[in-house]
Protein backbone atom coordinates (compact mmCIF):
# COMPACT_ATOMS: atom_id res chain seq x y z
CA UNK A 1 0.00 0.00 0.00
CA UNK A 2 2.87 2.56 0.91
CA UNK A 3 4.68 1.60 -2.35
CA UNK A 4 1.89 2.34 -4.28
CA UNK A 5 0.80 5.62 -2.73
CA UNK A 6 4.96 6.63 -3.10
CA UNK A 7 4.27 5.68 -6.82
CA UNK A 8 1.87 8.27 -7.38
CA UNK A 9 2.92 10.91 -5.06
CA UNK A 10 6.04 10.65 -6.92
CA UNK A 11 4.51 10.89 -10.72
CA UNK A 12 1.94 12.97 -9.59
CA UNK A 13 4.68 15.83 -7.84
CA UNK A 14 7.02 15.12 -11.13
CA UNK A 15 4.06 15.98 -13.69
CA UNK A 16 3.23 19.03 -11.15
CA UNK A 17 6.75 20.36 -11.50
CA UNK A 18 6.48 19.84 -15.07
CA UNK A 19 3.27 21.11 -15.72
CA UNK A 20 4.43 24.52 -13.84
CA UNK A 21 7.21 24.74 -15.36
CA UNK A 22 6.74 24.01 -18.90
CA UNK A 23 3.99 26.90 -18.56
CA UNK A 24 6.51 29.60 -16.99
CA UNK A 25 8.65 28.90 -20.38
CA UNK A 26 5.58 28.82 -22.67
CA UNK A 27 4.97 32.46 -20.77
CA UNK A 28 8.23 33.53 -21.84
CA UNK A 29 8.76 32.16 -25.61
CA UNK A 30 4.99 32.18 -27.05
CA UNK A 31 5.05 36.02 -27.71
CA UNK A 32 8.19 35.94 -29.23
CA UNK A 33 7.61 32.98 -31.85
CA UNK A 34 4.31 35.17 -32.35
CA UNK A 35 6.93 38.22 -32.62
CA UNK A 36 8.75 36.67 -35.23
CA UNK A 37 5.86 34.80 -37.21
CA UNK A 38 4.40 38.19 -37.28
CA UNK A 39 8.17 39.38 -38.63
CA UNK A 40 8.02 36.64 -41.31
CA UNK A 41 4.57 38.02 -42.91
CA UNK A 42 5.89 41.10 -42.59
CA UNK A 43 9.14 40.39 -44.66
CA UNK A 44 7.18 38.22 -46.70
CA UNK A 45 4.45 41.20 -47.72
CA UNK A 46 7.10 43.84 -48.38
CA UNK A 47 8.68 41.29 -50.65
CA UNK A 48 6.03 40.59 -52.92
CA UNK A 49 4.89 43.87 -53.03
CA UNK A 50 7.55 46.37 -53.46
CA UNK A 51 6.38 49.63 -53.70
CA UNK A 52 4.88 49.46 -50.08
CA UNK A 53 4.95 52.31 -47.21
CA UNK A 54 2.56 50.45 -44.87
CA UNK A 55 -0.19 47.30 -44.71
CA UNK A 56 -2.83 46.54 -42.60
CA UNK A 57 -4.13 43.15 -41.93
CA UNK A 58 -8.36 42.84 -42.86
CA UNK A 59 -10.04 39.39 -42.02
CA UNK A 60 -12.79 38.28 -44.13
CA UNK A 61 -14.25 34.93 -43.04
CA UNK A 62 -11.20 33.64 -41.05
CA UNK A 63 -8.77 34.68 -43.98
CA UNK A 64 -6.60 37.30 -43.40
CA UNK A 65 -5.53 39.91 -46.56
CA UNK A 66 -2.83 41.95 -46.27
CA UNK A 67 -3.71 45.30 -47.67
CA UNK A 68 -1.11 47.65 -48.58
CA UNK A 69 -0.55 51.09 -48.92
CA UNK A 70 2.52 53.06 -51.14
CA UNK A 71 3.96 56.16 -49.82
CA UNK A 72 0.94 58.23 -51.13
CA UNK A 73 -1.44 56.09 -49.18
CA UNK A 74 -3.03 54.86 -51.92
CA UNK A 75 -4.02 51.00 -51.69
CA UNK A 76 -1.33 49.40 -53.95
CA UNK A 77 -2.22 45.62 -53.47
CA UNK A 78 -3.29 42.81 -51.54
CA UNK A 79 -1.22 40.45 -50.04
CA UNK A 80 -2.43 36.75 -48.37
CA UNK A 81 -0.81 33.53 -47.74
CA UNK A 82 -2.34 30.30 -49.99
CA UNK A 83 -1.29 26.92 -49.59
CA UNK A 84 -1.68 23.35 -51.15
CA UNK A 85 -0.56 19.98 -52.32
CA UNK A 86 3.21 20.26 -53.47
CA UNK A 87 5.53 17.08 -54.81
CA UNK A 88 6.87 16.01 -51.48
CA UNK A 89 4.35 17.86 -49.05
CA UNK A 90 2.75 21.00 -47.91
CA UNK A 91 3.77 24.21 -49.97
CA UNK A 92 2.81 27.06 -48.43
CA UNK A 93 3.29 30.84 -50.61
CA UNK A 94 2.60 34.11 -50.16
CA UNK A 95 0.83 36.19 -53.06
CA UNK A 96 0.82 39.73 -53.55
CA UNK A 97 -1.45 40.90 -56.26
CA UNK A 98 -2.39 44.40 -57.52
CA UNK A 99 -6.04 45.44 -56.51
CA UNK A 100 -8.06 44.69 -59.66
CA UNK A 101 -6.05 40.98 -59.07
CA UNK A 102 -5.21 41.49 -62.50
CA UNK A 103 -1.47 41.51 -62.17
CA UNK A 104 0.25 39.57 -59.81
CA UNK A 105 3.14 41.49 -57.86
CA UNK A 106 5.29 39.15 -56.70
CA UNK A 107 5.47 35.32 -54.89
CA UNK A 108 7.20 34.27 -51.67
CA UNK A 109 7.61 30.72 -50.20
CA UNK A 110 6.97 30.30 -46.87
CA UNK A 111 6.51 27.00 -46.79
CA UNK A 112 8.05 23.87 -48.77
CA UNK A 113 9.46 20.71 -48.25
CA UNK A 114 10.18 19.81 -52.12
CA UNK A 115 13.27 17.74 -53.03
CA UNK A 116 16.55 20.03 -52.85
CA UNK A 117 17.78 20.48 -56.35
CA UNK A 118 14.90 19.58 -58.06
CA UNK A 119 11.29 20.99 -56.75
CA UNK A 120 13.51 23.14 -54.17
CA UNK A 121 14.01 25.93 -57.19
CA UNK A 122 10.88 27.40 -56.77
CA UNK A 123 12.43 29.30 -53.72
CA UNK A 124 15.24 30.32 -56.17
CA UNK A 125 14.73 34.16 -57.55
CA UNK A 126 15.04 32.59 -61.36
CA UNK A 127 11.51 30.77 -60.25
CA UNK A 128 10.06 33.44 -58.52
CA UNK A 129 11.09 36.77 -60.20
CA UNK A 130 9.09 35.31 -62.98
CA UNK A 131 6.21 36.36 -61.06
CA UNK A 132 7.11 39.96 -61.06
CA UNK A 133 4.23 42.05 -62.44
CA UNK A 134 2.75 38.91 -64.36
CA UNK A 135 -0.92 39.22 -66.11
CA UNK A 136 -3.04 37.00 -64.27
CA UNK A 137 -6.04 38.55 -65.67
CA UNK A 138 -7.20 34.84 -66.24
CA UNK A 139 -4.68 33.39 -63.94
CA UNK A 140 -1.14 31.67 -64.61
CA UNK A 141 -0.78 28.90 -66.49
CA UNK A 142 2.64 26.48 -66.70
CA UNK A 143 4.83 25.95 -70.42
CA UNK A 144 7.78 23.91 -70.59
CA UNK A 145 9.46 26.39 -73.00
CA UNK A 146 10.06 29.79 -72.47
CA UNK A 147 6.63 31.91 -72.61
CA UNK A 148 5.44 33.59 -75.53
CA UNK A 149 1.40 34.29 -74.16
CA UNK A 150 0.73 36.96 -71.20
CA UNK A 151 0.17 34.87 -67.95
CA UNK A 152 2.70 31.88 -68.83
CA UNK A 153 5.44 30.59 -66.68
CA UNK A 154 8.40 28.54 -67.51
CA UNK A 155 8.17 25.35 -65.28
CA UNK A 156 10.95 23.81 -63.60
CA UNK A 157 13.46 21.29 -65.75
CA UNK A 158 12.92 18.00 -63.89
CA UNK A 159 10.19 19.96 -62.15
CA UNK A 160 6.68 19.97 -63.25
CA UNK A 161 5.17 18.29 -60.67
CA UNK A 162 6.50 21.35 -58.46
CA UNK A 163 5.82 24.28 -60.60
CA UNK A 164 2.64 23.19 -61.58
CA UNK A 165 1.68 22.79 -57.73
CA UNK A 166 2.66 26.64 -57.32
CA UNK A 167 0.60 27.88 -60.23
CA UNK A 168 -2.50 25.75 -59.04
CA UNK A 169 -1.81 27.17 -55.57
CA UNK A 170 -1.78 30.62 -57.02
CA UNK A 171 -4.17 30.53 -59.52
CA UNK A 172 -7.07 28.82 -56.51
CA UNK A 173 -5.50 31.68 -53.87
CA UNK A 174 -6.29 34.12 -56.46
CA UNK A 175 -9.89 33.32 -57.30
CA UNK A 176 -10.53 32.84 -53.77
CA UNK A 177 -9.39 36.00 -52.22
CA UNK A 178 -10.99 37.99 -55.26
CA UNK A 179 -14.32 36.72 -53.99
CA UNK A 180 -14.03 37.25 -50.36
CA UNK A 181 -13.41 40.57 -51.15
CA UNK A 182 -15.85 40.96 -53.51
CA UNK A 183 -18.05 40.04 -51.02
CA UNK A 184 -16.57 41.52 -48.24
CA UNK A 185 -17.05 44.84 -49.87
CA UNK A 186 -13.18 45.21 -51.14
CA UNK B 1 -10.54 9.40 -52.70
CA UNK B 2 -8.71 11.65 -50.10
CA UNK B 3 -8.14 8.85 -47.40
CA UNK B 4 -6.97 6.23 -49.63
CA UNK B 5 -4.42 8.52 -51.04
CA UNK B 6 -3.19 9.65 -47.30
CA UNK B 7 -2.74 6.02 -47.38
CA UNK B 8 -0.91 5.49 -50.28
CA UNK B 9 1.44 8.16 -49.53
CA UNK B 10 2.59 6.69 -46.33
CA UNK B 11 3.05 3.47 -47.09
CA UNK B 12 4.60 3.98 -50.43
CA UNK B 13 5.77 7.34 -51.07
CA UNK B 14 6.33 9.00 -47.47
CA UNK B 15 7.46 5.39 -46.10
CA UNK B 16 8.06 6.44 -42.53
CA UNK B 17 11.23 4.41 -42.56
CA UNK B 18 12.56 5.09 -45.79
CA UNK B 19 11.38 8.49 -46.36
CA UNK B 20 11.33 9.85 -42.91
CA UNK B 21 13.95 7.91 -41.06
CA UNK B 22 11.67 6.76 -38.73
CA UNK B 23 11.35 3.63 -36.52
CA UNK B 24 15.14 2.95 -37.73
CA UNK B 25 16.30 1.74 -34.30
CA UNK B 26 13.37 -1.47 -34.70
CA UNK B 27 14.78 -1.40 -38.46
CA UNK B 28 17.74 -2.30 -38.06
CA UNK B 29 17.45 -4.37 -34.74
CA UNK B 30 14.75 -7.03 -35.84
CA UNK B 31 15.05 -7.13 -38.82
CA UNK B 32 17.07 -9.87 -39.44
CA UNK B 33 14.48 -12.49 -39.05
CA UNK B 34 11.33 -12.99 -40.96
CA UNK B 35 9.59 -13.93 -38.15
CA UNK B 36 10.73 -11.70 -36.02
CA UNK B 37 10.03 -8.67 -38.14
CA UNK B 38 6.50 -9.67 -38.94
CA UNK B 39 5.70 -9.76 -35.27
CA UNK B 40 7.43 -6.31 -34.23
CA UNK B 41 5.24 -4.63 -37.82
CA UNK B 42 1.97 -6.31 -36.82
CA UNK B 43 2.65 -4.94 -32.66
CA UNK B 44 3.55 -1.36 -34.02
CA UNK B 45 0.44 -1.27 -36.23
CA UNK B 46 -1.74 -2.28 -33.45
CA UNK B 47 -0.26 0.16 -31.47
CA UNK B 48 0.20 3.02 -33.70
CA UNK B 49 -3.36 2.57 -35.01
CA UNK B 50 -4.48 2.99 -31.34
CA UNK B 51 -2.31 6.24 -30.46
CA UNK B 52 -3.62 8.03 -33.84
CA UNK B 53 -7.35 7.69 -32.48
CA UNK B 54 -6.14 8.66 -28.91
CA UNK B 55 -3.75 11.40 -29.31
CA UNK B 56 -6.13 12.82 -31.64
CA UNK B 57 -8.55 13.34 -29.14
CA UNK B 58 -5.95 14.36 -26.35
CA UNK B 59 -4.73 17.07 -29.09
CA UNK B 60 -8.23 18.82 -30.20
CA UNK B 61 -10.28 18.50 -27.11
CA UNK B 62 -7.97 18.69 -24.07
CA UNK B 63 -4.57 20.69 -25.13
CA UNK B 64 -6.05 22.55 -27.78
CA UNK B 65 -9.39 22.97 -25.64
CA UNK B 66 -7.95 23.92 -22.61
CA UNK B 67 -4.73 25.78 -24.59
CA UNK B 68 -2.02 23.93 -23.34
CA UNK B 69 -0.01 23.15 -26.13
CA UNK B 70 3.19 22.94 -24.85
CA UNK B 71 2.45 19.67 -22.45
CA UNK B 72 1.72 18.51 -26.13
CA UNK B 73 5.26 16.43 -26.07
CA UNK B 74 4.69 15.08 -22.51
CA UNK B 75 1.26 14.29 -22.73
CA UNK B 76 1.85 11.89 -26.38
CA UNK B 77 4.61 10.02 -24.67
CA UNK B 78 2.78 9.43 -21.91
CA UNK B 79 -0.49 8.23 -23.71
CA UNK B 80 2.04 5.96 -25.86
CA UNK B 81 3.71 4.50 -23.16
CA UNK B 82 0.44 3.73 -20.83
CA UNK B 83 -0.73 2.09 -24.28
CA UNK B 84 2.11 0.01 -24.79
CA UNK B 85 1.76 -1.03 -21.39
CA UNK B 86 -2.25 -1.52 -21.32
CA UNK B 87 -1.59 -3.45 -24.80
CA UNK B 88 0.61 -6.00 -23.25
CA UNK B 89 -1.07 -6.30 -20.05
CA UNK B 90 -4.42 -7.27 -22.33
CA UNK B 91 -2.82 -9.67 -24.33
CA UNK B 92 -0.62 -11.58 -21.76
CA UNK B 93 -4.51 -11.85 -19.69
CA UNK B 94 -6.60 -12.75 -22.79
CA UNK B 95 -4.57 -13.74 -25.66
CA UNK B 96 -1.39 -15.44 -24.29
CA UNK B 97 -0.38 -16.91 -27.62
CA UNK B 98 0.00 -13.87 -29.03
CA UNK B 99 1.78 -12.77 -26.10
CA UNK B 100 3.80 -15.14 -26.46
CA UNK B 101 5.10 -14.02 -30.23
CA UNK B 102 4.96 -10.59 -29.91
CA UNK B 103 5.63 -9.84 -26.06
CA UNK B 104 8.99 -9.38 -26.30
CA UNK B 105 8.77 -6.80 -29.19
CA UNK B 106 6.45 -4.46 -26.92
CA UNK B 107 8.32 -2.73 -24.46
CA UNK B 108 10.53 -1.70 -27.49
CA UNK B 109 7.43 0.06 -29.31
CA UNK B 110 7.69 3.37 -26.67
CA UNK B 111 11.59 4.68 -27.92
CA UNK B 112 10.38 3.75 -31.64
CA UNK B 113 10.48 7.19 -32.66
CA UNK B 114 7.91 6.43 -35.46
CA UNK B 115 4.86 6.14 -33.31
CA UNK B 116 6.34 9.56 -31.49
CA UNK B 117 6.97 10.59 -34.83
CA UNK B 118 3.42 9.65 -36.20
CA UNK B 119 1.58 11.75 -33.45
CA UNK B 120 3.52 15.01 -34.52
CA UNK B 121 3.21 14.40 -37.63
CA UNK B 122 -0.65 14.05 -37.71
CA UNK B 123 -0.86 17.53 -35.06
CA UNK B 124 1.45 19.18 -37.93
CA UNK B 125 -0.95 18.12 -40.43
CA UNK B 126 -4.31 19.29 -39.04
CA UNK B 127 -5.60 15.59 -39.68
CA UNK B 128 -9.24 14.94 -38.80
CA UNK B 129 -10.10 12.08 -37.15
CA UNK B 130 -10.71 9.87 -40.06
CA UNK B 131 -7.82 11.16 -42.19
CA UNK B 132 -5.64 10.47 -38.50
CA UNK B 133 -6.61 7.10 -37.83
CA UNK B 134 -6.17 6.17 -41.79
CA UNK B 135 -2.62 7.89 -41.25
CA UNK B 136 -2.14 5.47 -38.12
CA UNK B 137 -2.73 2.28 -39.81
CA UNK B 138 -1.03 3.04 -42.90
CA UNK B 139 2.19 4.23 -40.93
CA UNK B 140 2.29 1.26 -39.51
CA UNK B 141 1.70 -1.08 -42.64
CA UNK B 142 4.54 0.72 -44.17
CA UNK B 143 6.73 0.28 -41.21
CA UNK B 144 5.58 -3.51 -41.21
CA UNK B 145 6.34 -3.96 -45.07
CA UNK B 146 9.82 -1.87 -44.67
CA UNK B 147 10.63 -4.23 -41.89
CA UNK B 148 9.54 -7.48 -44.22
CA UNK B 149 11.52 -6.47 -47.34
CA UNK B 150 14.69 -5.85 -45.57
CA UNK B 151 14.48 -8.97 -43.53
CA UNK B 152 13.74 -10.85 -46.59
CA UNK B 153 17.25 -9.15 -48.28
CA UNK B 154 19.21 -9.79 -45.11
CA UNK B 155 18.44 -13.88 -44.60
CA UNK B 156 19.59 -13.83 -48.37
CA UNK B 157 22.98 -11.28 -47.60
CA UNK B 158 23.71 -14.15 -44.49
CA UNK B 159 25.48 -15.89 -46.88
CA UNK B 160 27.42 -14.10 -48.78
CA UNK B 161 31.22 -12.85 -48.23
CA UNK B 162 30.81 -9.00 -46.69
CA UNK B 163 34.10 -7.03 -46.88
CA UNK B 164 34.61 -6.96 -42.27
CA UNK B 165 33.98 -3.78 -41.76
CA UNK B 166 30.74 -3.33 -43.47
CA UNK B 167 29.53 -6.78 -41.44
CA UNK B 168 26.31 -6.03 -39.64
CA UNK B 169 25.71 -2.60 -39.47
CA UNK B 170 26.97 -1.18 -42.41
CA UNK B 171 25.66 -3.33 -45.04
CA UNK B 172 22.33 -3.15 -43.55
CA UNK B 173 22.40 0.42 -43.40
CA UNK B 174 23.42 0.10 -47.47
CA UNK B 175 20.96 -2.01 -48.30
CA UNK B 176 18.06 0.58 -46.55
CA UNK B 177 19.78 3.15 -48.80
CA UNK B 178 19.00 1.00 -52.06
CA UNK B 179 15.69 0.22 -50.76
CA UNK B 180 15.18 4.12 -50.77
CA UNK B 181 16.44 4.34 -53.74
CA UNK B 182 13.69 1.76 -55.09
CA UNK B 183 10.95 3.59 -52.60
CA UNK B 184 11.81 6.84 -55.06
CA UNK B 185 10.46 5.36 -57.72
CA UNK B 186 6.90 5.96 -56.03
CA UNK B 187 7.07 9.47 -55.39
CA UNK B 188 4.60 11.50 -57.13
CA UNK B 189 2.49 8.42 -57.18
CA UNK B 190 -0.20 10.31 -55.73
CA UNK B 191 -0.82 14.01 -54.25
CA UNK B 192 0.31 14.66 -51.08
CA UNK C 1 35.64 10.59 -14.09
CA UNK C 2 37.23 11.18 -17.01
CA UNK C 3 37.02 8.04 -19.03
CA UNK C 4 33.04 8.52 -18.54
CA UNK C 5 33.83 11.52 -20.57
CA UNK C 6 36.07 10.47 -23.34
CA UNK C 7 34.07 6.97 -23.69
CA UNK C 8 31.09 8.44 -24.88
CA UNK C 9 33.11 10.26 -27.67
CA UNK C 10 35.28 7.54 -29.44
CA UNK C 11 35.58 3.73 -27.86
CA UNK C 12 31.13 3.53 -27.12
CA UNK C 13 30.33 6.80 -29.73
CA UNK C 14 26.21 6.39 -29.77
CA UNK C 15 25.96 6.51 -33.53
CA UNK C 16 28.74 4.73 -35.35
CA UNK C 17 29.31 1.76 -32.74
CA UNK C 18 26.18 1.31 -30.15
CA UNK C 19 23.93 2.57 -33.39
CA UNK C 20 21.76 4.51 -31.22
CA UNK C 21 19.25 7.54 -32.15
CA UNK C 22 19.45 6.94 -36.03
CA UNK C 23 16.04 9.07 -36.80
CA UNK C 24 17.68 12.22 -36.15
CA UNK C 25 20.82 10.87 -37.67
CA UNK C 26 19.82 10.21 -40.80
CA UNK C 27 16.75 13.05 -40.95
CA UNK C 28 18.83 16.46 -40.22
CA UNK C 29 22.50 15.97 -41.38
CA UNK C 30 21.71 17.39 -44.70
CA UNK C 31 24.31 19.98 -44.04
CA UNK C 32 26.82 20.54 -41.05
CA UNK C 33 24.63 23.40 -39.65
CA UNK C 34 21.46 21.51 -39.19
CA UNK C 35 23.51 18.37 -37.87
CA UNK C 36 25.59 20.64 -35.15
CA UNK C 37 22.28 22.20 -34.04
CA UNK C 38 20.85 18.86 -33.35
CA UNK C 39 23.38 16.89 -31.79
CA UNK C 40 23.90 20.45 -29.23
CA UNK C 41 20.34 20.02 -28.55
CA UNK C 42 20.07 16.34 -28.11
CA UNK C 43 23.02 17.26 -24.94
CA UNK C 44 21.82 19.47 -23.81
CA UNK C 45 18.33 17.09 -22.97
CA UNK C 46 20.82 14.79 -22.06
CA UNK C 47 22.70 16.41 -19.43
CA UNK C 48 19.64 18.23 -17.68
CA UNK C 49 17.70 14.93 -17.80
CA UNK C 50 20.81 12.72 -16.55
CA UNK C 51 21.09 15.53 -14.05
CA UNK C 52 17.64 15.48 -12.66
CA UNK C 53 17.37 11.74 -12.88
CA UNK C 54 20.41 11.04 -11.12
CA UNK C 55 19.82 13.65 -8.56
CA UNK C 56 16.12 12.02 -7.63
CA UNK C 57 17.29 8.80 -8.24
CA UNK C 58 16.49 7.51 -4.79
CA UNK C 59 13.02 9.09 -4.79
CA UNK C 60 11.97 7.57 -7.57
CA UNK C 61 10.18 4.32 -7.32
CA UNK C 62 11.29 1.16 -9.43
CA UNK C 63 7.95 0.03 -10.97
CA UNK C 64 7.66 3.94 -12.42
CA UNK C 65 10.76 4.64 -13.30
CA UNK C 66 10.22 4.84 -16.70
CA UNK C 67 7.46 6.86 -16.95
CA UNK C 68 8.96 9.31 -14.48
CA UNK C 69 12.01 9.22 -17.08
CA UNK C 70 9.69 9.76 -20.01
CA UNK C 71 8.27 13.00 -18.50
CA UNK C 72 11.24 14.69 -17.56
CA UNK C 73 13.33 13.53 -20.89
CA UNK C 74 9.58 15.44 -22.50
CA UNK C 75 9.94 18.40 -20.45
CA UNK C 76 13.62 18.87 -21.17
CA UNK C 77 12.47 18.77 -24.97
CA UNK C 78 9.70 21.02 -24.88
CA UNK C 79 11.92 23.66 -23.08
CA UNK C 80 13.96 23.17 -25.68
CA UNK C 81 11.65 22.97 -28.29
CA UNK C 82 10.09 26.55 -27.38
CA UNK C 83 13.89 28.29 -26.62
CA UNK C 84 14.64 27.30 -30.36
CA UNK C 85 11.40 28.37 -32.07
CA UNK C 86 11.58 32.11 -30.41
CA UNK C 87 15.37 32.66 -30.72
CA UNK C 88 16.30 30.82 -33.68
CA UNK C 89 13.58 29.98 -35.44
CA UNK C 90 15.14 29.56 -39.16
CA UNK C 91 16.69 26.19 -37.48
CA UNK C 92 13.35 25.72 -35.53
CA UNK C 93 12.09 25.27 -39.23
CA UNK C 94 14.94 22.77 -40.74
CA UNK C 95 14.59 21.02 -37.94
CA UNK C 96 10.84 20.51 -37.88
CA UNK C 97 9.37 17.40 -36.14
CA UNK C 98 12.74 15.81 -35.51
CA UNK C 99 13.54 18.42 -32.61
CA UNK C 100 9.96 16.96 -30.28
CA UNK C 101 11.01 13.43 -31.39
CA UNK C 102 14.44 14.13 -29.33
CA UNK C 103 11.78 12.58 -26.81
CA UNK C 104 12.40 9.36 -28.14
CA UNK C 105 16.05 9.29 -29.13
CA UNK C 106 17.20 6.10 -27.69
CA UNK C 107 20.37 7.37 -26.12
CA UNK C 108 18.91 9.34 -23.76
CA UNK C 109 16.27 7.18 -22.53
CA UNK C 110 19.44 3.95 -22.56
CA UNK C 111 21.60 6.60 -20.36
CA UNK C 112 19.31 7.08 -17.79
CA UNK C 113 18.53 3.18 -17.49
CA UNK C 114 22.02 2.26 -17.77
CA UNK C 115 23.89 5.38 -15.83
CA UNK C 116 22.02 8.03 -14.59
CA UNK C 117 19.27 6.07 -12.50
CA UNK C 118 22.78 4.66 -10.61
CA UNK C 119 25.30 6.76 -10.49
CA UNK C 120 25.98 9.85 -8.41
CA UNK C 121 24.69 13.20 -10.03
CA UNK C 122 28.88 14.09 -10.90
CA UNK C 123 29.75 10.65 -13.04
CA UNK C 124 26.65 11.28 -15.17
CA UNK C 125 27.08 14.61 -15.76
CA UNK C 126 30.23 13.74 -17.07
CA UNK C 127 28.66 10.51 -18.91
CA UNK C 128 25.86 12.70 -20.13
CA UNK C 129 28.13 15.37 -21.87
CA UNK C 130 30.51 12.60 -23.48
CA UNK C 131 27.72 10.63 -24.85
CA UNK C 132 25.62 14.24 -26.28
CA UNK C 133 29.05 15.33 -27.42
CA UNK C 134 30.07 11.57 -29.51
CA UNK C 135 26.37 12.22 -31.14
CA UNK C 136 27.34 15.75 -31.88
CA UNK C 137 30.11 14.84 -33.28
CA UNK C 138 28.83 11.81 -35.41
CA UNK C 139 26.09 14.05 -36.47
CA UNK C 140 28.37 16.94 -37.79
CA UNK C 141 30.45 14.52 -39.53
CA UNK C 142 27.39 12.72 -41.46
CA UNK C 143 26.75 16.41 -41.69
CA UNK C 144 29.68 17.53 -43.59
CA UNK C 145 30.13 14.62 -45.65
CA UNK C 146 26.53 15.49 -47.25
CA UNK C 147 26.86 18.92 -47.32
CA UNK C 148 30.28 18.77 -49.12
CA UNK C 149 29.03 16.04 -51.57
CA UNK C 150 26.16 17.56 -52.09
CA UNK C 151 26.52 21.18 -53.61
CA UNK C 152 30.63 21.06 -52.54
CA UNK C 153 30.86 23.15 -49.61
CA UNK C 154 30.73 22.62 -45.57
CA UNK C 155 29.01 25.43 -43.64
CA UNK C 156 28.38 27.08 -46.68
CA UNK C 157 32.13 27.57 -47.60
CA UNK C 158 33.10 26.72 -51.10
CA UNK C 159 35.14 23.73 -51.25
CA UNK C 160 35.29 22.05 -53.84
CA UNK C 161 35.43 25.30 -56.57
CA UNK C 162 32.53 26.13 -59.31
CA UNK C 163 33.30 22.76 -61.24
CA UNK C 164 31.35 20.27 -59.13
CA UNK C 165 28.17 19.54 -59.96
CA UNK C 166 25.99 19.68 -57.35
CA UNK C 167 24.34 15.73 -56.29
CA UNK C 168 21.19 15.59 -55.17
CA UNK C 169 21.00 12.15 -54.24
CA UNK C 170 23.40 13.25 -51.00
CA UNK C 171 20.28 15.14 -49.57
CA UNK C 172 17.92 12.65 -49.95
CA UNK C 173 16.95 9.75 -47.78
CA UNK C 174 19.05 6.97 -49.79
CA UNK C 175 22.38 9.48 -49.40
CA UNK C 176 21.59 9.15 -45.73
CA UNK C 177 21.85 5.69 -45.51
CA UNK C 178 24.59 5.13 -47.98
CA UNK C 179 26.88 8.07 -46.37
CA UNK C 180 26.46 7.07 -42.46
CA UNK C 181 27.09 3.08 -44.20
CA UNK C 182 30.35 4.03 -45.43
CA UNK C 183 30.86 6.11 -42.71
CA UNK C 184 30.09 3.24 -39.72
CA UNK C 185 32.28 0.27 -42.35
CA UNK C 186 35.29 3.46 -41.85
CA UNK C 187 34.79 3.88 -37.97
CA UNK C 188 35.21 0.05 -37.46
CA UNK C 189 38.31 -0.17 -39.79
CA UNK C 190 39.90 2.75 -38.03
CA UNK C 191 39.17 1.94 -34.38
CA UNK C 192 39.77 -2.18 -35.42
CA UNK C 193 43.22 -0.95 -35.95
CA UNK C 194 44.36 1.73 -32.69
Amino acid sequence: MRQILKMVLVLTVLGLVSGLILSLVSNYATPIINENNREAIKEAVFYVLPNTEDYEVKTIEGKEVYVTRDSEGQVNGYGFTASGSGYQGTIELMVGVKPDFKEIQGIQILESSETPGLGGKIRGDNFKNQFRDKDASSGVSLVKSAPTEPGEIEAITGATISSQAVVDIINKGLEHVKNLMEAGGG
Amino acid sequence: MELFFIFVAIVLTQNFVLHYFLGICPFLGVSDEMEAAFGMGIATTFVMTLTAIITWNINNFILEGFGVEFLEYVSFILVIASLVQLVEMFLKKYVPELYQTLGIYLPLITTNCAVMGLALFMVLRDYNFVQSAIFGFGAGVGFTLALIIMAGIRSELMEDAIPEPFRGTGITLLTAGLLALAFMGFSGLVPV
Amino acid sequence: MLTDFIKGIWKENPVFVQVLGMCPTLAVTTSLINGLSMGLATTFVLVASGLAISALRKVIPDQVRIASFMIIIASFVTVVKLLFEAHIPTISTQLGPYLPLIVTNCIILGRQEAFASKEPVSRSLMDALGMGLGFAFALVVLGSVRELFYQGTIADVEILGSWYKSMIIMVQPAGAFISLSILVALFKKISSRG
